[in-house]
């Protein structure tokens, strides 16, 4: 960071609502815009083209933001032609659209550091990479919390607390916005005007969420399970659950912010002159998911529920993280309301 | 060795009927954007929606047949199919499941019958309807009402690559998340079949805004008993439940 760019800025201040639409709006030059809108059904995270669509009230989405726009549902990652001199392959040009995801809740933003982790890591995938930098998050804390909201037993929320990996986090302090520029490239690109906040202002984001803390209605044990789910991975709620209840049908896993899984496939039109490959999300409830050479290692549906509650709530072997950021989604979308946590509660017993 | 690797004769196709609607036909005939590379690829040597003429004979190296088998003298020409070609696909619900067809399994054939043509019946040599794989072998399923075009672009695909098909297999659930549709049946408590359904029409029903109806067909290994109670808990009548289920898959479900 250079000397002229730290003094003299506010890297926090508090705004009004109106100022806060017009330096937002003031991005859309350079930044495609997506935010949450609508808001009589279901919000959506999509591309805005003013402040006022964006709906800063909304509690959850169906799909998650980090995932439909940082990893793409469907896309081309490879296209090649078979010629008479073998194939040749060509590579999609990289996105490079700056964007603004605007309005991501302490929970979604959790789930885009955890697919970091597996896009990041030690094999880089150059179009997650190139969409993760070209995409500023402004985090959003949340202002509600829904009965299937379970964030704060597994340190996610509902007030953002990491300190990195996103660019600037909102507050909505009543008459006021607390607007604080975490990232460099966001204090070096952004300037904040308005009043800096002062110890009474962080002293009522406190009480804020204690407030918030308040209103949760998921409760169980987030700590412990993994001996329990090492102890017994036949526990007979998992097989009730997914006799009973479970269709197999996805829906869990697809809105889940934070499952990665995804298929690779050839898409070949029968002149064959240009295969497409193609990247979409994969579910692993499905039957064939686990199908491989010689057998399925998940044939029977408990063992694919399991993978998933398993997966969410421990595994933290893999990325050294739960796997679940508690944004309830799984819980909210599953036709017959299968609940990770009362499986959890049940196995704990 | 695949066709397309320089070998001079195309592979042998046919297009076979029993009973159905024959969209499954139009739908290939239909296929917009590849057919003049379809029939350039292939040699359609029977197919009646394409060609008036045509040799049934055979050999094949590619039978697309669609259509339940409704009469004797089908039967007798799927076997003969079955035994001129060297892979052979069931194409769409009525082949693969019994489809619309197959609606009169749920009765006695006589009792149908009356009901439908009255009188004469005596002239009637429909018998109970079959699925392709109860008279012969099948290599693959390409389901639809009538087939998606990715279905169906991969079932020849597959003949010109010699590999084999890998044909959608997954609920209409994943189709309509990767499509950002807003779930009907949880939304909107909508009877939706999509849970149970196999894809491939990319979520086509509920992106306008309809509740699937089950047109693919169920996927294998469905959820059936559940998505029946979920039904009930909607206020659904028994029988309302079991039209929904028998629409498509009459014959799958009676066994």
């Amino acid at each position: 960071m250079n000397g002229e760019n730290t003094f003299q800025k506010n890297y926090e201040a508090l705004i009004s609502r109106e100022l806060l639409a017009a330096w937002v709006e003031g991005f859309k030059e350079n930044f495609r815009l997506i935010g949450p809108a609508g808001g009589k059904g279901e919000a959506e995270f999509r591309e805005v083209f003013s402040f006022n669509e964006i709906n800063l009230d909304y509690q959850s989405t169906m799909l998650p933001p980090g995932k439909t726009f940082l990893l793409k549902p469907v896309e081309e990652i490879l296209s090649f032609n078979i010629t008479p001199g073998g194939p040749v392959a060509e590579e999609p040009p990289l996105p490079d659209r700056k964007r603004i995801l605007f309005g991501v809740h302490a929970c979604d933003t959790h789930a885009i550091l955890y697919l970091d982790k597996v896009f990041l890591g030690v094999f880089p995938d150059p179009f997650y990479r190139a969409r993760r930098e070209n995409t500023f998050i402004f985090s959003l804390n949340c202002k509600t919390v829904s009965g299937l909201c379970f964030c704060h037993l597994v340190g996610t929320g509902p007030f953002l607390k990491a300190q990195s990996g996103y660019d600037v986090l909102l507050t909505d302090m009543g008459s006021e916005f607390l607007v604080e520029l975490k990232s460099v490239r966001a204090k070096k690109i952004f300037s904040l005007e308005g009043r800096p906040p002062e110890g009474r202002d962080l002293e009522k984001k406190k009480e804020l969420e204690l407030e918030l803390l308040k209103n949760f209605r998921k409760d169980f044990k987030a700590d412990g399970l993994r001996e329990v789910f090492l102890s017994r991975p036949d526990h007979p709620v998992l097989k009730e659950t997914a006799e009973g209840r479970c269709l197999s049908c996805g829906n869990c896993v697809m809105v889940c912010p934070t499952c990665f899984c995804h298929d690779i496939y050839d898409e070949a039109g029968v002149s064959l002159a240009r295969i497409k490959r193609m990247r979409r999300w994969d579910a692993c409830q499905d039957y064939f998911f686990a199908k491989v050479h010689g057998g399925n290692f998940r044939e029977e549906r408990q063992a694919r529920l399991r993978q998933f509650v398993f997966h969410k709530l421990d595994y933290e072997g893999q990325f050294g993280v739960k796997g679940t950021v508690g944004c309830g989604r799984c819980i909210r979308w599953c036709p017959t309301g299968i609940d990770l946590t009362e499986i959890a509660k049940e196995m704990m017993k | 060795m695949p066709f397309f690797s320089g070998e001079k004769r195309k592979p042998r196709a046919g297009f076979f009927k029993f009973s159905c609607c024959t969209g499954c036909g139009f739908e290939l005939a239909y296929f917009q954007r590849s057919l003049e590379d379809t029939l350039k690829s292939f040699d359609f040597t029977f197919f009646r929606l394409a060609y008036s003429s045509g040799a049934l004979e055979g050999p094949f190296d590619l039978a697309l047949v669609e259509g339940t088998v409704t009469e004797p003298h089908q039967a007798v020409e799927l076997k003969r199919i079955r035994e001129n070609s060297a892979v052979l696909y069931a194409v769409g619900s009525c082949a693969i499941a019994g489809g619309i067809p197959a609606i009169k399994a749920g009765g006695r054939e006589l009792e149908i019958e009356k009901r439908v043509y009255q009188k004469k019946l005596y002239r009637l040599t429909s018998m109970r309807p079959s699925v392709l794989s109860d008279y012969v072998k099948v290599d693959g399923c390409v389901r639809g009402c009538p087939p998606g075009r990715r279905d169906l672009e991969e079932a020849l695909v597959s003949i010109l690559l010699h590999r084999r098909p890998e044909f959608i297999e997954y609920s209409v659930c994943v189709e309509c998340k990767l499509r950002g549709n807003i779930c009907l049946l949880v939304d909107e408590g909508l009877p939706c079949m999509g849970p149970v359904t196999n894809a491939g029409c990319g979520a086509l029903c509920p992106a306008c805004h309809r509740a699937c109806y089950s047109c693919f067909g169920l996927m294998s290994r469905a959820n059936i008993p559940a998505l029946k109670n979920k039904f009930r808990e909607l206020g659904l009548s028994g029988e309302e439940i079991e039209r929904r289920f028998t629409l498509f898959d009459a014959l799958r479900l009676k066994k």
